[in-house]
């Protein structure tokens, strides 16, 4: 394909999505639509091009290459292995066939179990260890006065947000405790600007996006 | 009336608190011989310990490429059935599909495809999402007009205000720099170790067999 097709191709298929903001008029519509399913269709292919080559194909040689072993056991327990997951995901499919049904639960259960324990443990040594070290962890005192400070500001200001997820009732109906309404008021303040913060990147990055293919839009169409 | 539970619900529960109370265990102890003391068996230990733990994640990464490969399948089923009932625009998404294929079997490695089409709708989409966001940033304010979504829509375009290379705003640059280093990644750290929190009770309840959804 020629350069030119290639940024005209491109061109009509930004103009249909683009086409989007001009709302649900009769025959625009489903120029967005259209490209939605091209969308789609391609990145469906893409996937499972993408799983077949770099996943599954290498799985497979790397269980047939007796210098490979993907345990301590050795090279000769990786067919196995291989057979054994092939062996899951057939069971996997029998899930619509209800005299099977427990063995497809029990299957899935274990495969869910394996996927649970992986993120336990990543939710723990990756983010809960250390976002806290890294919270807690305050400059040395010969530092100076601001970096402190800071510090200190973002290890209460994350205290009080985490202090506004818990949900608490007084049993007796009466008010609650005046501190802890503060605490929960300034952590919620917390939690919003950091969404506030949140949003505005998204949008500040999608901006950049929209000003390049708008001025591919112009640039072609000149 | 109470009902017994089902043989094949329990089983399932089962299997799961016992391979997955082997994955913690192994993924926790194995390969690090320094929880065994300094003797000679430490490493040993250590390595049959990560072994059930490296054979149950190979498994589940085969599976995972697997199911990928069946999700697929089904939504090919699923569009063949619509398009066999009169939607064409399921017929869009099969020739886009078999499209890509049909180029990869012809020109395998070839990029352009992924370039004309791919990227531009991907693109398009991402800058949509700014106009989107915008327009719900601005039905925030007519929708919820108190204190949390004022403070919303200040931090915003704060924060889109100090953005901008115009030395007029440089005080409000200064101010956005200090709210995205203080305020706002106290109250990010805060959501981070609250989502940390949430996925370790949800792992465990599902290693425990308490999630329905988990055993199946």
């Amino acid at each position: 394909m020629t350069e030119n097709t290639l940024a005209l191709i491109s061109f009509a298929l930004t103009l249909m999505v683009f086409s989007y903001l001009l709302g649900d008029l009769p025959l625009i519509r489903h120029l967005y639509r259209i490209a939605a399913y091209i969308f789609i269709g391609m990145s469906a292919a893409f996937t499972l091009i993408v799983g077949y080559e770099s996943l599954l194909l290498p799985f497979w040689q790397e269980a047939q290459d007796p210098a490979i072993s993907w345990t301590a056991l050795g090279s000769q327990a990786d067919p196995v292995i291989f057979g054994a997951a092939l062996l899951f995901a057939a069971l996997l499919l029998l899930k619509p066939v209800a005299r099977l049904g427990w063995l497809s639960n029990s299957v899935l259960a274990a495969v869910v179990a394996i996927g649970a324990a992986v993120g336990v443990l990543g939710a723990l040594r990756g983010t809960l260890l250390p976002l806290l070290e890294a919270t807690v962890r305050l400059p040395a005192l010969d530092a100076d006065i601001g970096s402190l400070l800071e510090s200190l500001l973002v290890l209460l200001g994350t205290l009080m947000a985490l202090f506004s997820f818990h949900y608490q009732v007084n049993p007796s109906g009466g008010a609650r405790y005046a501190p802890g309404k503060v605490f929960r008021t300034i952590g919620k303040a917390l939690i919003v600007t950091a969404l506030g913060a949140i949003y505005a990147s998204t949008i500040l990055s999608s901006l950049t996006i929209l000003t390049e293919r708008i001025a591919f839009l112009f640039q072609y169409g000149a | 009336m109470n009902r017994r539970p089902r043989a094949g619900i329990s089983m399932a529960a089962v299997t799961g608190f016992l391979v997955g109370s082997v994955a913690v265990l192994s993924l926790l102890l194995g390969d690090n011989p320094a929880l065994f003391g300094d003797g000679a068996g430490a490493e040993a230990l250590a390595q049959n310990l990560a072994l059930p733990g490296d054979a149950l994640l190979r498994l589940l990464m085969i599976v995972l490429a697997l199911s990928i490969v069946f999700g697929i399948a089904n939504l090919l089923t699923l569009h063949i059935r619509r398009l066999a009932s009169g939607r064409l625009m399921s017929g869009v998404l099969l020739s886009s599909f078999a499209g890509v294929i049909g180029w990869h079997i012809m020109l395998p490695g070839e990029p352009s495809l992924l370039e004309a089409i791919q990227l531009p709708i991907e693109s398009a989409l991402a800058a949509l999402l700014c106009v989107t966001l915008v327009a719900g940033g601005a039905r925030i304010l007519t929708r919820r007009s108190d204190i949390w979504g004022l403070l919303f829509t200040l931090v915003v375009v704060l924060v889109l205000l100090g953005s901008l290379p115009l030395p007029e705003l440089a005080p409000i640059a200064t101010f956005s720099d200090w709210l995205m280093r203080i305020p706002a990644q106290a109250g990010a750290r805060a959501i981070l170790l609250g989502i940390a929190l949430g996925s370790i009770v949800v792992g465990v309840r599902a290693l425990l067999g308490q999630d329905r959804s988990a055993r199946g």
